[in-house]
């Protein structure tokens, strides 16, 4: 128990980045409003850079494109991502005058 | 040009016999309606009367024959004497090795049979053309009748097993066609189909035997069955299955006899299976007559008489057979004593005569079975057509129930006729000399006298010959006397109803049959008289019919050690005479007992003894003995309670509500649940997404570790460590690793391998034990917990 | 909001110092020498931050879980806030832990680079885009069903127990021994240098170097996908009419 509290290894940052990850997912599954989702899954790409930086730390990973080179892009592609997402979010909110998911279910026919 | 190759058309000469009433019923059948009454006559008296000339012609014409006796030159004997001959008409069936062919045979057994029927057969398709001439349905009813007669003969010319039972079947069927033949009366459709049921009944046992003689002989034919029979060493190995000795010899030819038999006694009415003949009166009375006096009736005893040899070969088998025709006998004659609907006690007789019949072939005697068979079809089928005839007059006379006796009585003066025939049947009947009867039933008593004592089979009580001699005396007593009850409460006395004395006499063409078969009631008693030294002056034609019979029955019993005794020993002329006079002289007490109690109308004497001491046995007679009804309440209330219940639980519980509902229930709820996966949400969808990676990660990743074990034994510490399970684990590779160096180098084992390493226990403490793991999750060094043992492992 | 931000002050307080505090701790004995216990103990494996900057111990450790604490602190707080400005401002919160802890992995770049863009411009979108929508609150759950929420729930659980599991045993060797993939050194050799002038991992430098040196395509290609997200939004944004997007009643809308 000691050697969990205070001694920080690698493990730690990966179980901090997992729940991370899973926090992200519970609120894609669980939130109604598309904003909420769209954070939720920004979180998860977040947890999802931190294993990657950990691991490269961990192996020591300095070949070419190293891992943080890949979290940088990422980031980007979230970035990308959450502008395109809101871009739709405005759309279909002209469209229905709601955000709420639920009520987004033309998918079932 | 001989009998055995006659054909015309390609089909034999045989099954000419045969198939012509089968054209009269098609034609009938199919195109009555539209045909006139006399064009439907003629077609079907003809037919039947070309069947029974052309019967005439082929036994006769083989009378002047000559044939091939057994070692094969020409023999002036007649071809009667030797097997016959067989015509196939096609090959029927042919599957491996069992081979069954549309064969007809034609020998000194069917010979009687066949003009038995088609002569008896005619007269009363005659009288049916007065009978039945205001009926709605003559052209179906002729059709019925020629469709009977065409089974019948198909059922006595056959040679094989397999066409005897479409015989068999077929008159069972048109037994039900024709007692049924006023179906839209309830009740006499109900006859009908107990008549079908019972006989069902009995086929099923019929079919039994053929499978049990199928197993042992492998082939249905008559003569292959014989064969076996009669094989000079009697092979047990021949009759078991596979040649084994399962079952032996006497013991199978007792299954299947009896087996057969029990299907006899469903067609013949014996003791358990006769209670739809009665019932059968519902018919017109000349379908009575023919079927269930002349015909139907006989095939259980001609199928006996067919498979001699096969009884011969079992005592077992004839002792049933002989105790069921004498208890039959008996209670049927009891019955009759109280019935007063006139076709009923008829109907009785017929149960009870045939009794007689079975006993004489149980004792071995079937040419005396055959007699009596014989006569019998003319004299029962007389006392039918009469008692038509009295039913007729007296619907003339305005009666609405015209079978009733208590409205009867004094009809000599109306229907003379009718009563002259039927008072000779009565007589042949009653057994007096020198009517049919006298004969034909005093053989039969012969025959149960002669296997008393030391003419006893080998198997049966030696007073067992007695016993049914006996029997069949107070049997013969009770026929005299009810036979002559009949006779005088319809005939004698004053009228004791309105409509008797209105009643008249039959038309003419009903009347000629009744002659006609009151002529041979009176002659044919003489084919049959005993073979008496003292007798033997008489030409060789008067005892004919046992030596016309003798080479198609089996005349001997056959017995293991190889002994052939001849059946009984014929008894001396004196204890013949004797045992004649005897028989006489029952006849005559029945007769004047009846003529004392009926002659002049039903006397007080009889009130008397039915209010007294008689009471309970009128009774019982006139509920016949409650049989119905103790089967009604024993079989028919279960089996319908059964059926219900079956209803109950597997029509409507297992096929409807389980499997039928059960099913859409399934599909909706499949449904349901697939629905749930598409409602259009995707959140919903991601729910399965994360479900999905769950279970991928638990299936690689369950049971993934090693399972280490840790033994001590001399000191030595024995570690290892088994893969674990699953995808992952059981290809991971293991390796002990000691002495502090954290590497996982070399020496790994092959993926899914244990590893296994021994240190000395000093070793163990204070030094670093680890497991290296690698698989496709993991690449580490574990440290494992090694708890020393501290004591030996055995 | 007060504690919150007096947490986030902390919380960069504390990324900034750390290194310092950090360089201030001794190093204690590596624990490669087995000990007299009974139990077979761990071979010397590598411990976190074993490397070129020795780091490890208590002070780190409680960083750590300060940061992590923040992290998802901001996390539940997205996840379970009815308010979605209230939402965005968690979300800030967990970037900013997030920054934190790469900066305890030396992922210096990063973590500026993570506050910058993140919580910088991200955010600020998605304020915007709140701002625009008007609507700033919101039915927290949604009734996924009792079925799916529990079937989801255990699996979730499952996860999370299990990779903890996991994750937390995955030893690394030390960087001296040979055999299962030990790391390799933790610096970056540029392009036609020798081992000597080698960079350390996670600066600028090395980013840079293997951004425009090895991961040149990506870089073009990142900037092209941000294009096409941009005008993709555009398009997709753009009102159909000229009287959308604004909020205009309800009554005139088609």
């Amino acid at each position: 128990m000691n050697d969990v509290l205070f001694n920080v290894g690698y493990g730690h940052f990966l179980v901090l980045a997992a729940v991370l990850f899973l926090i992200g997912m519970v609120g894609v599954l669980l939130r109604r409003n598309a904003m909420i989702i769209l954070m939720s899954v920004e979180l998860m790409l977040n947890a999802a850079n931190m294993t990657l930086l950990t691991f490269s730390r961990m192996w020591g990973d300095v070949g070419a494109l190293s891992a943080h080179t890949f979290a940088l892009i990422v980031i980007g592609v979230a970035a990308a991502e959450a502008a395109v997402g809101l871009a739709i979010v405005v759309a279909v909110f002209r469209g229905r005058r709601s955000v709420d998911v639920d009520k987004l279910n033309a998918l079932r026919h | 040009m001989d009998p055995q190759t006659l054909s015309f058309l390609g089909l034999p000469a045989l099954a000419w016999i045969a198939v012509l009433p089968l054209c009269g019923a098609t034609i009938n059948l199919l195109l009555g309606k539209r045909l006139s009454k006399s064009t439907v006559t003629f077609i079907a008296v003809g037919t039947v009367a070309a069947a029974c000339v052309l019967s005439g012609v082929m036994v006769f014409w083989g009378l002047f024959q000559h044939g091939v006796d057994a070692t094969g030159n020409m023999s002036p004997k007649a071809l009667w004497e030797g097997e016959g001959i067989t015509q196939v008409a096609w090959k029927w069936i042919e599957v491996g090795s069992f081979k069954a062919d549309l064969a007809f045979h034609l020998d000194s057994l069917s010979a009687v049979m066949i003009l038995i029927i088609t002569f008896v057969g005619t007269w009363i398709h005659i009288y049916s053309v007065g009978y039945m001439a205001q009926d709605k349905g003559y052209s179906r009813y002729f059709g019925y009748l020629n469709l009977f007669t065409g089974a019948m003969l198909i059922l006595v010319l056959a040679a094989s097993l397999p066409v005897m039972f479409i015989g068999w079947e077929g008159v069972g069927l048109c037994s039900f066609l024709l007692i049924g033949f006023w179906y839209e009366n309830d009740a006499y459709a109900y006859a009908g189909r107990k008549a079908f049921v019972v006989n069902r009944i009995g086929d099923f046992a019929f079919l039994l035997g053929t499978f049990l003689l199928f197993w042992a002989v492998k082939s249905l034919d008559f003569q292959d069955i014989k064969s076996l029979a009669n094989g000079a060493k009697y092979a047990t190995t021949a009759w078991g299955p596979n040649g084994s000795q399962v079952w032996g010899h006497e013991r199978l030819a007792a299954a299947a006899g009896i087996c057969l038999f029990i299907g006899a006694c469903g067609k013949s009415a014996q003791l358990p299976l006769y209670i739809w003949l009665p019932d059968a009166m519902a018919g017109p009375t000349p379908v009575s007559a023919l079927i269930h006096a002349a015909t139907m009736v006989t095939a259980g005893i001609y199928m006996v008489c067919r498979l001699s040899f096969l009884y011969s070969v079992s005592t077992t088998a004839m002792i049933v057979i002989s105790t069921v025709g004498l208890l039959t006998a008996l209670v049927a004659a009891f019955i009759a004593f109280a019935q007063t609907d006139l076709k009923k006690v008829l109907a009785y007789s017929t149960v009870s005569q045939l009794g007689f019949m079975f006993v004489a072939a149980g004792t071995g005697h079937y040419a005396a079975a055959v007699f009596h068979l014989g006569t019998h079809a003319f004299f029962k089928a007389c006392l039918f057509l009469g008692a038509g005839s009295v039913m007729h007059g007296m619907e003339h006379g305005g009666s609405k129930t015209p079978g009733d006796i208590t409205t009867m009585g004094g009809l000599k003066k109306h229907m003379p006729v009718t009563r002259a025939t039927f008072m000779i049947s009565c007589l042949a009947i009653a057994g007096i000399f020198p009517f049919a009867g006298f004969f034909s039933k005093d053989a039969i008593l012969g025959g149960a006298w002669s296997v008393a004592g030391a003419g006893a089979p080998p198997g049966w009580p030696p007073f067992y010959g007695y016993l049914l001699w006996g029997g069949l005396l107070v049997a013969a007593l009770g026929t005299a006397f009810y036979m002559w009850r009949l006779y005088f409460l319809v005939f004698s006395g004053n009228e004791r109803s309105e409509e008797a004395k209105h009643a008249h006499e039959s038309p003419p063409s009903m009347l000629s049959a009744l002659v006609v078969l009151a002529f041979f009631a009176v002659v044919i008693g003489f084919l049959g008289v005993p073979e008496l030294e003292a007798l033997h002056k008489i030409p060789h034609a008067f005892h004919a019919l046992e030596t016309w019979l003798a080479p198609s029955i089996t005349h001997v019993w056959w017995v293991d050690a190889g002994i052939k005794p001849e059946m009984g020993h014929e008894p001396s002329d004196v204890v013949s005479i004797v045992l004649m006079v005897v028989a006489l002289g029952i006849g005559s007490l029945g007769i004047g007992l009846a003529w004392m109690l009926y002659g002049r109308g039903p006397s007080p004497t009889v009130a008397k003894l039915v209010e007294g001491p008689l009471h309970g046995a009128w009774v019982a007679s006139k509920n016949k003995l409650w049989v119905d009804e103790f089967y009604d309440a024993t079989i028919i209330r279960p089996f319908k309670a059964a059926c219900k219940g079956l209803f109950e639980i597997v029509d409507r519980f297992v096929i409807d509500t389980i499997a039928v509902n059960g099913a859409a229930f399934v599909v909706s709820l499949f449904g349901r649940l697939a629905r749930w996966f598409q409602n259009g949400q995707v959140q919903r969808y991601l729910v399965g997404v994360v479900v999905g990676a769950a279970a991928v990660f638990f299936v690689t990743d369950c049971h993934r570790h090693p399972a280490v074990t840790v033994t001590l034994k001399n000191d030595q510490l024995h570690l290892h460590a088994e893969p674990g399970a699953g995808i992952v684990g059981s290809n991971a590779k293991l390796h002990w690793h000691l002495d502090g160096v954290p590497a996982c180098d070399g020496d790994k084992t092959l993926p899914g391998e244990p590893a296994d390493r021994d240190i000395r226990r000093g070793d163990a403490t204070g030094s670093s034990i680890a497991l290296c793991i690698d698989d496709a999750i993991s690449h580490t060094m574990t440290p494992v917990t090694v708890r020393v043992p501290t004591e030996e492992t055995p | 909001m007060k504690t919150f931000a007096l947490l986030l002050a902390l919380g960069m307080v504390l990324g900034v110092a750390t290194p310092a505090i950090v360089h201030a701790q001794p190093v204690p004995a590596a624990q490669a020498a087995p000990s007299a216990k009974p139990q077979a103990d761990l071979p010397s494996v590598a411990h976190p931050h074993d490397d070129v900057v020795e780091s490890h111990g208590t002070g780190m450790a409680l960083l750590f879980w300060i940061f992590a604490a923040a992290c998802i602190g901001g996390a539940l707080f997205v996840i379970t806030r009815r308010n979605l400005i209230a939402a965005v401002m968690g979300m800030v919160g967990s970037f900013i832990g997030i920054a934190a802890i790469y900066m305890m992995l030396y992922a210096q770049f990063l973590a500026v680079l993570q506050m910058l863009v993140y919580a910088g411009a991200i955010m600020v979108l998605f304020v915007f885009v709140i701002m625009i929508l008007n609507r700033p609150e919101d039915e927290p759950v949604a009734p996924t069903g009792r079925a799916g929420q529990v079937v989801g729930g255990i699996a979730i659980i499952y996860l999370v127990g299990r990779l903890a599991g996991i994750l937390m045993n995955v030893v690394v060797p030390t960087s001296g021994a040979v055999g299962m993939g030990a790391p390799r050194a933790l610096t970056l050799a540029p392009y036609g240098t020798t081992p000597a002038e080698s960079v350390p991992w996670g600066t600028v430098k090395a980013v840079g170097m293997d951004l425009f040196g090895a991961g040149m395509f990506p870089f073009e290609a990142i900037s092209i996908l941000l294009l096409v997200a941009v005008v993709g939004a555009i398009a997709i944004a753009r009102p159909l009419h000229p009287h959308d997007g604004t909020d205009a009643d309800p009554g005139t809308h088609p």
